[in-house]
């Protein structure tokens, strides 16, 4: 007897039999109704077959009923668009879908990685620690790649997701989690008091397992009170339900994330502008957990292979889908529940028989089948399964508790098994933040107890397996959450319906069938199905040592990855305590982790790719530079022009003939990015003397002063000039880098420590837009632009300001130099920037003017031995290091660092100082970062003395320069080191000033 | 009479970008605003005074609010920092006067008229479209028009006014105006439509 999955001739109450959907699967062309998710629509083509396991790659089929399912899973969606690993029990089937198996090769039913499973043998748990131990070098090159190739489940997609995916904060009072009758009535209990109620269910269609239970609420059956349930929902403003969304994970401060498949289901959103999938980010005032109890497989010999499902999932695929698992089968259980799938079988005119492991079962629902004439073995179990890629039949032989092996036993043929071992309460969101577990003998499983966050289970994910309790406890918890939000929260006055239901039997745990042969062997007895671990494989950990269940866990990977032991934690647990002796609660349980399911790396993603990734910081001459050609460099979030390479020049070409221009004519330079503070108050000028190593209180109204900034430690952490705009008024001037930090800071002394002082700090850096205009002719180029003042260098001296106009802009010009050269900083209002730019370009035409980069602006200051913080300086250089000592104020009684400047090591011997380098071959440029050592040996290692901080070829001086720190550096001037390369060739260099050009400053004032 | 090429030429950092028919609300720059910075001490009575001699209004001392009297409104940053916003033809004056009438007095008055990018977003779904971007609890009864507040919005800091039920300004620094108007492209893009919970 071997019948074929197959589509019933009636019935299927989510299936529309007019609406044919037809779709892929490994290349088959299908077709299924609408309402069919990919597991029942493929088992109603007649294919049981849906993959092959992890580790033998048995084949497999499907087991489960919703995101239980541990087997089937499979990869849908062609190119960018395929996502692997997704349960078929959970994919709706839409005209056009393209779904694979996976983890075979090259096809499903012909795989040659199933060779694994005849060494089976030797590849018991742990076996990769144990065998690819040696040769070391092994593992990287041969064995692990090999490994991975036969192991694993899905391909990722290579090519890029053209898809668009969105996140989405929301606040919710009450957020129930699972749209089944417990969580629909809790909602509503909630609700009634207009506290806003978020529900959210993993499913197309919400109700849970309404369908699928014994008992009739009122005049009809449980499931009849959902579509009332949710019209009433719908119709309330607080409340909104996010269907086909699943609740991944619980976090402090009840934070809970939802990831919801928006247009998986249905192509034609995606068309229309929906996002794939959206990651809802929720803050939650209570949480009710009503997700339910996942059905537990049993463990007998060869329990996995196709044709054996779990009972729920059986009863629900003919309810829902019509789908018939086979045409005669046998429903294996050791609690009344799976007597409903024995009803449902007989009803949809399946043969099928019962095997109860329990001696003398007396609930209501074994009375029934017993006085329907069902066929009843009680105190039996199922010893074997015979078939591989589809059951053939099962061999039922008599079971006391404890018992080793089987003696007797009888065949049956059949072509399908519905196990059911039992309940267990869902937990995984319970666990993720903390909440306690206690162990119910009674379920055999675990139950929610105590939980430090505003969260409550409800219904069968808090063990309440009766229809009736559920309903009271939803409708108690609902008002109870409420409440616990707001206290004045009114009640929701819902009166419960009366329910009907069968008394229950209780169930008697089974952990373990036992098998024919001496310690059952050649059989597998499945517990993890989705990591292939099985019951040998948990008795061989414990005999190993692996007392811990974490350990056991680790070991055998009972319980990890995509699955998070769903199905698998109790009945390893149960066959632990067994092995050991010990009770379950004893042994304890693994740690559950977010996500319950897996989510797309989209979701995680969000909006915030491509353009979107990082936030990019534009001046406002960014669309100039890039029109212009410019290449850019990152500063922090913003881009800066780096250089701007002319049709067919090379970068260093175009570095050289900038550097160039500025040195002889006059160019152009976007410093928009340098931080601007504005400084103000009676104790402006005091602040500044204590924040800055040099004085600022001496200085002049409409002059600018270049100061250093260090930290408490006596590091430098900033530099720039500063500006005294009126006697209790400066203008700050910070690195690019440094604006925010430096701002902060500021507020920060002001607000905590200095809060004597009367002084506001005003960051103004995206106010204004700045550029220098440097080289000898940019006085020239000024006076073309029409300035309202003296540009004459007596009334405008090197390091002076003034506020006026340019034509028709506003202005603020400094007198202030980074190049060296004659040099102007003209600040105008962002907005008419880019105006004033062009009219700096028109003014400087006959002149020659052209924009310069970044790293012409470093080039140029180098040249002159000006410092740039972050190059020169690594957060443990001091202004002694690199020989700024000037500009360190000895009178002034305290500033930031001061105290730290004297401390033995900042001023001892041997500290690395700043110093400029020549090589000794002028067209030696030495690396950035290259080190100096005191002797050159044949290899490594060489004890280092230093190394380079800057280092170009300066067209100016047409030879190269560098900057470095040198221990002792500064009394070693005329000294000649050495600089080991990679590839062994050795740089010398000669210790000079770090002043290379134009060492008397003429040029500056000129 | 400076040459004409010497005639300052006004552009607002979204001035490029287009407005986008492809979004459920309406977003669009708001480039004719005017603002100030304004520091100063909620106690210190000669100070308020003379804010208020300015503006016609009580600074708002209450965090998260706003107050407005004719075009001006003034929104409260922190317990010592409003950003007051005007037209934008009236700034300088309006910052010249306020300057006048605190001299003496400890504060400090900015014209930062250049120096954030407004962005408007208008409709039914404009709290929504933000809540894709920030942790605020919008749908609920603590923002009605008036609350002004900083958020980090997507990936920017960045000022939320509510100015009216469906109406919100979106203020981010100038040099990330480009990468918000992006993100709220992308966010209020026509068929991404979230039913989200209706307010209290």
């Amino acid at each position: 007897m071997s019948g074929k999955p197959h589509r019933l001739a009636e019935g299927g109450s989510r299936i529309d039999r007019n609406a044919r959907v037809s779709f892929t699967f490994d290349g088959r062309q299908l077709s299924g109704f609408a309402g069919d998710t990919l597991a029942s629509s493929v088992m109603a083509s007649g294919q049981r077959l849906f993959g092959r396991s992890f580790k033998y790659h048995r084949p497999r089929g499907l087991v489960g009923l919703g995101s239980e399912e541990m087997n089937a899973l499979v990869g849908v969606g062609l190119a960018g668009r395929h996502e692997p690993n997704l349960r078929a029990t959970q994919v709706e089937i839409h005209d056009g879908l393209a779904a694979v198996s996976q983890n075979r090769w090259p096809s499903l039913t012909f795989d040659v990685g199933a060779f694994n499973n005849k060494l089976s043998r030797f590849l018991p748990g742990g076996f990769y620690y144990k065998t690819f131990m040696w040769p070391k070098s092994f593992w990287k090159h041969v064995y692990e790649p090999a490994i991975r190739k036969a192991a694993g489940l899905g391909r990722a997609a290579e090519e890029r997701d053209p898809d668009a995916y969105e996140h989405m904060h929301i606040h919710a009072d009450v957020v129930v989690v699972g749209g089944g009758i417990a969580g629909l009535t809790a909602a509503e209990a909630a609700a009634a008091s207009g506290l806003r109620v978020l529900v959210i269910d993993e499913n197309a269609a919400l109700g849970g397992i309404a369908d699928l239970v014994a008992g009739r609420i009122g005049d009809g059956c449980v499931a009849d009170i959902v579509p009332a349930l949710v019209v009433r929902l719908n119709a309330m403003g607080n409340v909104h339900i996010l269907a086909r969304t699943t609740a991944i994970g619980h976090y402090h401060h009840n934070y809970l994330m939802a990831a919801e498949r928006v247009a998986d289901h249905d192509p034609a959103l995606l068309a229309a502008g929906a996002p794939r999938h959206r990651l809802w980010k929720i803050r939650a005032g209570h949480i009710i957990l009503a997700t339910g109890a996942l059905e537990r497989p049993i463990a007998f010999a060869n329990n996995d292979r196709p044709g054996i499902m779990l009972a729920s999932a059986v009863r629900g695929l003919l309810a829902r889908q019509a789908v018939a698992p086979g045409s005669t089968g046998i429903v294996f259980t050791n609690n009344d529940d799976a007597y409903l799938t024995a009803f449902a079988l007989k009803s949809a005119g399946i043969a099928v028989r019962i095997v109860d492991s329990r001696q003398r079962p007396d609930g209501d629902l074994v009375t029934r089948a017993v006085t329907e004439g069902f066929d009843v073995s009680f105190g039996s179990v199922i010893s074997k399964v015979e078939g591989t890629f589809a059951v053939k039949a099962a061999k039922i032989a008599a079971y006391r508790k404890g018992q080793g092996r089987v003696i007797t036993e009888k065949r049956v043929a059949c072509d399908f098994i519905a196990m059911s071992g039992g309940f267990n309460p869902v937990l995984h969101l319970w666990c993720h933040n903390g909440g306690k577990i206690r162990f119910d003998e009674q379920l055999a499983s675990f139950r929610p107890d105590t939980h430090a966050d505003a969260i409550t289970a409800i219904g069968a994910a808090n063990g309440t397996m009766s229809v009736a309790e559920t309903l009271r406890e939803a409708l108690a918890t609902g008002e109870a959450a409420a409440k616990s939000v707001n206290a004045r929260a009114k009640a929701s006055k819902i009166k419960p319906q009366s329910v009907e239901e069968p008394k229950r039997g209780a169930l008697e745990p089974l952990w373990f069938a036992p098998a024919t042969g001496g310690y059952n062997e050649g059989n597998k007895h499945f517990i993890d199905f989705q990591n292939d671990v099985t019951v040998a494989d948990l008795e061989l950990a414990q005999r190993e040592g692996y007392e811990s269940v974490e350990h056991t866990k680790r070991y055998t990977t009972l319980g990890m990855a995509t699955d998070q032991g769903k199905t698998s934690n109790i009945n390893g647990l149960g066959v632990l305590s067994e092995a050991t002796g010990k009770a379950i609660p004893e042994i304890g349980t693994t740690t559950f982790r977010p996500p319950y399911t897996p989510y797309s790396f989209g979701a995680i993603a969000g909006a915030l790719t491509g353009k979107l990734f990082l936030p990019v910081r534009r001046t406002p001459i960014f669309q100039w530079h890039t029109d212009r050609g410019a290449v850019f460099e990152p500063v922090g979030q913003w881009r800066r022009a780096y250089t701007y390479p002319a049709l067919g020049e090379d970068k260093q070409a175009a570095i050289t003939r900038e550097i160039l221009c500025v040195r002889n004519k006059v160019g152009l330079l976007d410093a928009s990015t340098l931080g601007k503070i504005e400084i103000k108050g009676p104790d402006a000028a005091e602040f500044l003397d204590r924040v800055y190593t040099n004085t600022f209180s001496t200085l002049k109204m409409g002059k600018c002063r270049y100061g250093l900034m260090m930290n408490e430690l006596g590091f430098l952490t900033d530099d720039g000039v500063t500006v005294r705009l009126a006697d209790d008024h400066f203008l700050m001037h910070t690195t690019s880098g440094g604006a925010d930090r430096i701002s902060a800071w500021l507020e920060e002394w002001l607000q905590t420590e200095w809060t004597q002082y009367k002084v506001f700090v005003t960051p103004v850096t995206e106010q204004w837009a700045q550029f220098a205009i440097a080289g000898p002719k940019a006085r020239e180029v000024l006076a073309r632009l029409e300035p309202d003042f003296d540009l004459s260098n007596e009334a405008f001296p090197h390091m002076s300001f003034k506020a006026g106009r340019l034509g028709g802009h506003p202005v603020r010009v400094f007198r202030i130099s980074f190049s060296g050269e004659q040099s102007y900083e003209v600040a105008t209002p962002a907005n008419l920037g880019q105006g004033l730019w062009d009219a700096i370009i028109a003014a400087g035409r006959d002149f020659g003017i052209e924009p310069y980069g970044t790293e012409a602006l470093h080039v140029l200051r180098a040249e002159k031995g000006y410092i740039v913080i972050g190059d020169e300086t690594d957060g443990t250089t001091t202004p002694f290091d690199v020989g700024l000592s000037g500009l360190v104020s000895k009178k002034k009684a305290d500033f930031l660092g001061k105290r730290s400047l004297e401390q033995a090591y900042l001023k001892g011997p041997n500290r690395k100082q700043l110093v400029g380098l020549l090589t000794d071959d002028p067209n030696d440029v030495l690396p950035d970062g290259a080190y100096a050592v005191r002797e050159v040996k044949d290899k490594p290692p060489m004890e280092m003395i230093g190394q380079v901080t800057s280092s170009y070829l300066s067209p100016t001086l047409g030879r190269s320069i560098a900057m470095a720190l040198i221990e002792n550096g500064h009394a070693r001037m005329g000294e000649l080191i050495s600089f080991p390369l990679e590839g062994g060739k050795v740089v010398k260099a000669k210790i000079t000033s770090t002043v290379f050009y134009d060492q008397d400053g003429g040029r500056i004032h000129a | 009479m400076p040459n004409t090429w010497l005639e300052s030429r006004f552009e607002t950092p979204l001035a490029h970008r287009a407005t986008s028919d492809n979004t459920y609300v309406s977003m669009r720059e708001i480039s004719e605003r005017g603002m100030i910075d304004l520091r100063g001490l909620a106690t210190d009575r000669k100070f308020m005074v003379a804010a208020k001699s300015i503006l016609g209004l009580d600074l708002p001392k209450q965090p998260r609010t706003s107050a407005s009297w004719g075009d001006v409104k003034v929104l409260w940053l922190s317990p010592d920092q409003w950003l007051i916003t005007c037209a934008r033809a009236k700034a300088q004056a309006l910052a010249d006067d306020m300057a006048t009438a605190l001299a003496g007095l400890h504060a400090l008055c900015v014209n930062v008229s250049d120096m954030r990018a407004v962005i408007r977003l208008e409709g039914e779904r404009s709290r929504e479209v933000v809540m894709k971007g920030a942790t605020l609890d919008l749908t609920d009864g603590n923002y009605p028009p008036g609350t002004v507040r900083r958020m980090l919005f997507a990936e920017v800091a960045a000022l939320l006014h509510v100015v009216e039920d469906n109406v919100i300004d979106i203020y981010v620094f100038r040099s990330f105006a480009d990468y918000a108007w992006e993100f709220l492209l992308k966010a209020a893009r026509k068929g991404s439509e979230v039913a989200v919970l209706s307010r209290r």
